[in-house]
């Protein structure tokens, strides 16, 4: 099959899965994963077909497999428009993210299968549809299946994208997938009315996305108008870039921005709210209320990873007339200090959260701000290296987490402890003897988010991200993700300690276990993805390193493999990397030494104890464990235990009520504007009886009754003589004739 | 079958008052043998639209179908049918939600004769405007779909359905008044009502009528023509008919209302303002703009603070109309500019299509409300909840219809907003950066609906009810449905008659 | 010869008896009687028309056999009158007759 029929047929197996269990195998349940597995299966072999023969190709960033057809009809050829095209695009970035994106959803469906606790009969007395599962099969457990499918669908679809449109309706529809996967449980009730229920989250995260998505899409029209086309490849590389260099030269609206530089900032705003950076960021967390396996697959590995995925696709444009040592473009400066930012500012977040899915949420923002630092100061191939491996770690600590609160849950039942929060660390301790393979999965991926040297795929990729940060010189990016680095390792340590380490906390941690059948499907998919944390690595090892700067030619690729791939796809090959000692001694001492700090301080912890950072930072620790209040929602002031409103819900949702319910409705629809029309109605009312009153009645009616009352009287006058009496009409009639025969008879009175 | 093509659309026009004249012949007990002879009655004209549809050459210029007869020779005026690309767009759209419509309304039981009848001399009103190429029949028909739609309000709809039927149908009416005189200068001056006339020589007109110089005349018919069609749409701030008559009326009245009345209003524009009055409608093209933006935010901001369902559909429709004045409004300034002519005609094409895609996805969240209406009576949201469970397929279909509202791309709404967009952004770049706020609270009443209606615990009152939807109302809704699939997916079919009729017109 | 203006002054005479009668009397029978003179009356007056006047004509004699025709004819539908009035309101006196009243 050719390459570019089997790219156009690699996002097809997912939706035609969706509409096939949406329509007709939704009563079966094993039909239905059966079908969502095959389909994604289908996918996956597919995209690993495209992905190596694209390795075969000599400089694959010129020959790349593109195909379109027209889309959308557009004026003429006599006025000067063509039609915008659609198509697919496989170029090197192409390759190495369907690689790992079919694999880590096909993996992720692997896991569901066990996570729905397949195999369990369904209990139709404790588990209603729309609440999670206790014991039996997940009731919803099809349209899992089918909304999981939909999404891979739109993932697969932004992934061999050649235009922005169509990377768009990719970004939507996982949006929406996003929406009816968190809302998956959607009849969940939480006691207190404060928490977020699943619904809620739903909404936040779609709306909050919404707001990047409509910068973007305004950042699309404007890059369409200016350029006439979509096409990636049109506007960033034919003609050596022609089309960028025109486009970074030409002003704006904005005073100072080019064209390049306005649309670049519309479409990075769209990959804050997608890759939930601040401050878009606090639906990611709430996000968790979705099951653990949606999660993993869209809020670590693959969607959020999009609006990245997005950035690097973009990066030409972004950087339009920059080179190395330039000073950096408008979205780059944009994208270097909102990802530095954001990526300490969850980090710093993440410290102080119990919840083991949200410090994952947290470490997730954090590590994205990673990579979008890593585009801002232009380093490109270590923001797609980092892309590749975090999908793998990432999507592996979550599986894990998962498998643990499975675990718990287990625990809970076993001990008849119902009321726990599965999901509280503060709950957890000393797994590690109860559920070993979870254990030593979830540590290969905490040391690889933690970069662990060398034989973990994050130390390589971070490490690339400082070398980046370094050699251009941009000493605050380097610090800062340097210091998050540390906060990284500190808090995974952390995280790995209170959950696996120590003893265990409570009853239902002490019967946590991972033996019963459905884990099966779940480990699987833990090695299979702690495998690649371990060795994705080992492709990026830059030729420069000492030592082991030959190991990717060992293992069979070339030397330099990553950097001379990925790089291609640029059409000015960034130059290799000279190796700096500097960044790998920061990466190698903040990593092991948050470690270490981490370790040492949670690793043994009891049952009821206070967090140890708790009494050291005060004030700090309330503010961190209340997010910053940079959120919708409301919080619980600790003090006086009332509900007050973060602030976004201050700022934003309170308004957009007020405006909603109250002015347009209420004061300008029905006040103002009916209001008006009322009058005209009432003034309407009032003119008509003043002109019945004062005119049609007393005039025209009036004249008319005048008529008929004159005539009235006349006859009722006159009538009189008619008297019924014989003799008396002959009297009338002898006198008229009398009368009569006098006027016409006598002589002299006139004829 | 030539005598058919010959006369295609006098016959898609005069069918359904046909039907609705063997309907006041059938007895009124018979209300099966009514409602079926209604459907069929529309089938026909569907059917008939689709032979027009696949035998419309959109290469060709000027109109096509022409059919043109002596009516009022003593003024001029004949009875002059045509079609052109977007004409025939409306009358496809028309064609489908007429038997759709009539199929929901199956269950109606009262008075069932007088409401068929009453519906299908609707749908002779609305085919009308959109064939007509004269000037007094365009008035004809565009106030002859007024009366049944004020009945059929008044008779079947819900509490307060007098007001709104009243507001309704006074609101339209004066608004029309204007019109009538327009018209009525138009024809006296250039001694003929026929409408391709009027195009050519009404904007160079240059005579004085009565002593007025013509430039004044045409400002004041332009002002005329443009507050008729204003109400209709309805351009802010003259849609507050809209709310109460969608709520009150029956459903398929609302899916008619907002499926295709309001589609008569921005005809009227495309087809009359536009290319009657280029200079006026030029200079006054920012206001309108501006009249746009206000209707996509205001629209999308009341539509989130309601607590009646329909009333948040209807609302929606204020909002979804709005980018279809948006892109008149980028096509009116822009058509005759060297420059910005390909933005016109994105704009123009988008709005065309917008209007069809509107008409869809209007109309199937009107039949969805319906359904859950008419099984619980009632509309409020918060008297909903957890309905999901009860009413999956329902859920489902809700979902789907609600995404396409919302402008989720791979549907329908996607591609007629994206290409206003585009043609607006370059021409009213501010408007249009503001407007993105009224897509933004687009998804936040969707979602309002979705969660009021579907999510939640399961709200007892509702427990033990049958609320699922029935097959015929899936029936109902599945044509919609497709399309709104199959446009998202693939808009070139539809588009490319759209743009060629567009691009044609702005020369 | 008797003077013509001596049988006119007797029809004239005639006349105003009978138009007497007809006017103040109060029984109807007697109204009808009065009738017959007037038109006797007349008789005379053609008669002597006739004679004095035209007398080969005939057309004097054919008009008084008309008149006495008529007034025979019309005594008795008046008379039948009379009695079908007499049954049904039990009176002859014209006067109370004035069901044609306003």
């Amino acid at each position: 099959m050719s390459s570019e029929l089997m790219t156009w047929l690699i996002p097809l197996p997912p939706l035609l899965a969706f509409f096939l269990i949406v329509l007709f195998t939704n009563r079966s349940k094993g039909l239905s994963h059966t079908v969502a597995i095959v389909a994604i299966a289908a996918s996956w072999a597919m995209s690993w077909m495209i992905f190596f023969r694209t390795l075969e190709v000599e400089h694959f960033g010129q020959a790349v497999i593109e195909n379109w057809v027209p889309w959308l009809p557009f004026g003429s050829e006599e006025v000067g428009t063509e039609a915008l095209a659609m198509g697919v695009l496989v170029d090197p970035l192409t390759s190495v993210t369907l690689f790992f994106v079919s694999l880590t959803c096909f993996m992720i469906f692997v896991y569901s299968v066990g996570y729905g606790n397949w195999g369990k009969p369904r209990d139709l007395r404790h588990d209603l549809p729309g609440n999670p599962p206790h014991n039996g099969i997940e009731p919803l457990y099809s349209r899992f299946f089918a909304f999981l499918s939909l999404f891979a669908f739109g993932m697969l679809l932004l992934c061999v994208a050649d235009n922005l449109v169509l990377l768009f309706v990719g970004w939507e529809i996982m949006g929406l997938c996003s929406y009816l996967l968190i809302g998956f449980w959607y009849a969940r009730q939480y006691e207190s009315p404060h928490q977020i229920t699943p619904r809620q989250a739903a909404v936040k995260a779609f709306m909050t996305t919404r707001v990047g998505d409509v910068l973007m899409l305004l950042g699309i029209v404007y890059l369409y108008a200016q350029t006439g086309t979509l096409s990636f490849r049109e506007i960033m590389y034919a003609h050596e870039g022609e089309m960028l260099t025109k486009l970074a030269a030409t002003p704006s609206y904005i005073v100072g921005l080019s064209v390049a530089g306005l649309a670049g900032l519309l479409l990075f705003a769209g990959a804050v709210g997608k890759s939930a950076q601040f401050p878009l960021h606090m639906w990611l967390p709430d996000a968790m209320e979705g099951p653990t396996p949606v999660s993993a697959m869209i809020h670590a590995a693959t969607m959020v990873s999009a609006g990245v995925y997005a950035m690097i696709r973009l990066f030409p444009l972004l950087s339009a007339g920059w080179h190395h040592g330039d000073p950096l473009t408008a979205p780059m400066w944009a994208m270097a200090f909102i990802g530095a930012f954001t990526a300490l500012f969850a980090a710093t977040i993440a410290v102080a959260q119990n919840d083991v899915k949200k410090v994952l949420a947290y470490s997730t923002i954090s590590q994205l701000g990673y990579m979008i630092a890593a585009l801002g100061v232009g380093a490109y191939i270590a923001a797609a290296f980092h892309l590749v491996t975090h999908a793998f770690f990432k999507a592996l600590l979550f599986l894990g987490s998962g498998s643990v609160i499975h675990g718990v849950e287990h625990g809970m039942h076993h001990a008849h402890a119902e009321g726990l929060d599965p999901q509280d660390m503060r709950n957890m301790g000393g797994l590690r003897a109860k559920m070993p393979l979870t254990f030593w999965t979830f540590l290969i991926g905490g040391l690889a988010l933690a970069g662990f040297p060398f034989v973990t795929a994050g130390f390589w990729s971070k490490d690339a991200i400082l070398g980046g940060a370094w050699e251009g010189g941009y000493v605050v990016v380097f610090v800062t993700l340097a210091a998050t680095a540390f906060l990284t390792a500190f808090y995974t340590m952390r995280q790995i300690s209170l959950t696996f380490l120590g003893e265990p906390r409570t009853q239902a941690a002490e019967h946590a276990s991972e033996s019963d059948p459905i884990f099966r499907w779940m480990l699987f998919a833990l090695v299979v993805l702690a495998f690649f944390a371990v060795t994705a690595g080992w492709a990026g090892i830059p030729e420069s390193f000492p030592g082991l700067g030959g190991l990717p030619h060992a293992l069979g690729f070339t030397a330099n493999w990553f950097h001379e791939f990925v790089g291609g796809a640029l059409l000015e090959h960034p130059p290799a990397e000279a190796f700096d000692v500097v960044p790998l001694a920061t990466s190698l001492v903040v990593a092991l030494g948050g470690l270490l700090l981490g370790w040492w301080v949670y690793r043994d912890i009891r049952a009821g104890a206070r967090d140890p950072l708790e009494a050291p930072l005060g004030p700090i620790y309330t503010l961190l464990k209340n997010k910053y209040y940079l959120d919708t929602g409301k919080y619980r002031d600790e003090a006086t235990g009332e509900y007050r409103d973060n602030l976004y819900q201050f700022l934003f949702v309170r308004p957009t009520i007020w405006l909603s319910e109250t002015l347009v409705s209420a004061v300008v629809d029905r006040g103002l504007i009916d209001g008006t029309l009322h009058l005209i109605g009432r003034v309407a009312l009032r003119l008509g009886d003043i002109f019945r009153n004062y005119f049609d009645a007393p005039v025209v009616n009036g004249f008319g009754d005048l008529v008929a009352e004159v005539v009235k009287r006349f006859g009722r006058n006159f009538r009189v003589i008619q008297t019924g009496k014989v003799q008396q009409y002959l009297i009338v009639v002898m006198a008229i004739v009398i009368a009569l025969g006098v006027v016409m008879f006598m002589p002299g009175l006139g004829r | 079958m030539d005598f058919i093509i010959d006369h295609l659309l006098s016959l898609i026009l005069f069918i359904p008052v046909a039907g609705a004249v063997i309907i006041t012949l059938l007895p009124k007990d018979q209300v099966g043998a009514i409602r079926w002879v209604a459907l069929i009655t529309t089938l026909f004209p569907l059917g008939l639209s689709l032979v027009l549809w696949t035998r419309f050459d959109s290469h060709a210029a000027g109109f096509q179908f022409v059919e043109q007869a002596p009516w009022f020779t003593v003024i001029n005026s004949s009875y002059h049918l045509g079609v052109d690309g977007i004409s025939v767009v409306m009358i496809l759209l028309t064609a489908i939600l007429m038997p759709l419509a009539v199929l929901f309304s199956f269950s109606i039981t009262e008075k069932v004769k007088a409401y068929m009848a009453l519906f299908l001399l609707l749908g002779t009103g609305m085919f009308g405007v959109f064939m007509t190429l004269d000037l007094i029949l365009f008035f004809l028909f565009w106030e002859a779909g007024l009366i049944p739609m004020y009945f059929l309000i008044n008779i079947w709809g819900s509490a307060n359905r007098q007001y709104a039927s009243f507001k309704f149908f006074i609101y339209t009416m004066a608004g029309s008044l204007g019109l009538l005189l327009a018209i009525q200068t138009i024809g006296i001056t250039l001694g003929s009502f026929d409408m391709l006339n009027a195009i050519e020589k009404w904007p160079t007109f240059a005579g004085a009528i009565y002593g007025i110089p013509a430039t004044t005349i045409r400002a004041a018919a332009f002002w005329a023509f443009t507050i008729a069609f204003a109400i209709k749409v309805p351009v802010w701030p003259f849609h507050t008919w809209l709310p109460d008559a969608h709520t009150e009326a029956p459903t398929a009245g609302s899916m008619i209302l907002a499926g295709v009345l309001l589609k008569l209003g921005a005809y009227g524009f495309l087809r009359l303002v536009l290319p009657l009055y280029p200079a006026e409608a030029k200079f006054y093209a920012g206001a309108l703009a501006f009249l746009a933006l206000m209707a996509i935010v205001a629209g999308a901001l009341a539509s989130f603070g309601q607590t009646d369902f329909k009333r948040l559909v209807a609302y929606s429709s204020v909002g979804h109309m709005g980018f279809v004045v948006l892109g008149i409004a980028v096509a009116a300034v822009a058509r005759d500019s060297e420059i910005f002519k390909g933005h016109a005609i994105m704009a123009a094409n988008g709005a065309v299509l917008q209007m069809f895609n509107h008409g869809l996805s209007s109309a199937g969240m009107f039949l969805l409300v319906g359904v859950i209406y008419d099984r619980t009576h009632t509309r409020n949201l918060n008297d909903f909840g957890g309905l999901f469970p009860l009413a999956p397929v329902y859920g489902g279909i809700l979902i789907f219809t609600s995404m396409a509202s919302l402008g989720l791309p791979g549907l329908n709404g996607f591609v007629s907003e994206f290409m206003v967009v585009r043609g607006a952004w370059p021409v009213y770049t501010v408007i249009t950066a503001i407007g993105m706020l009224g897509l933004l609270m687009t998804g936040a009443y969707i979602l309002k609906g979705i969660q009021k209606v579907l999510h939640g615990p399961v709200n007892q009152r509702w427990a033990g009810h049958r609320l699922e939807i029935s097959r015929r109302e899936v029936i109902a809704i599945a044509p919609l449905l497709a399309l709104m699939l199959v446009i998202g997916v693939w808009p070139a079919w539809l588009v490319s008659v759209i743009n060629a009729a567009i691009t044609r017109m702005m020369g | 010869m008797i003077p013509l203006s001596w049988y006119l002054t007797l029809a004239a005479a005639v006349f105003c008896v009978g138009l007497y009668g007809v006017l103040a009397r109060k029984n109807a029978v007697a109204i009808l009687m009065g009738i017959e003179l007037m038109l006797n009356a007349v008789n005379i007056n053609l008669v002597a028309f006739w004679h004095y006047l035209t007398p080969t004509l005939a057309s004097g004699q054919m008009f008084a056999i008309i008149v006495f025709t008529v007034a025979a004819a019309e005594a008795a539908v008046g008379l039948a009158l009379i009695i079908s009035i007499y049954r049904r309101r039990n009176t002859v006196v014209a006067e109370e007759i004035d069901l044609m009243k306003w």
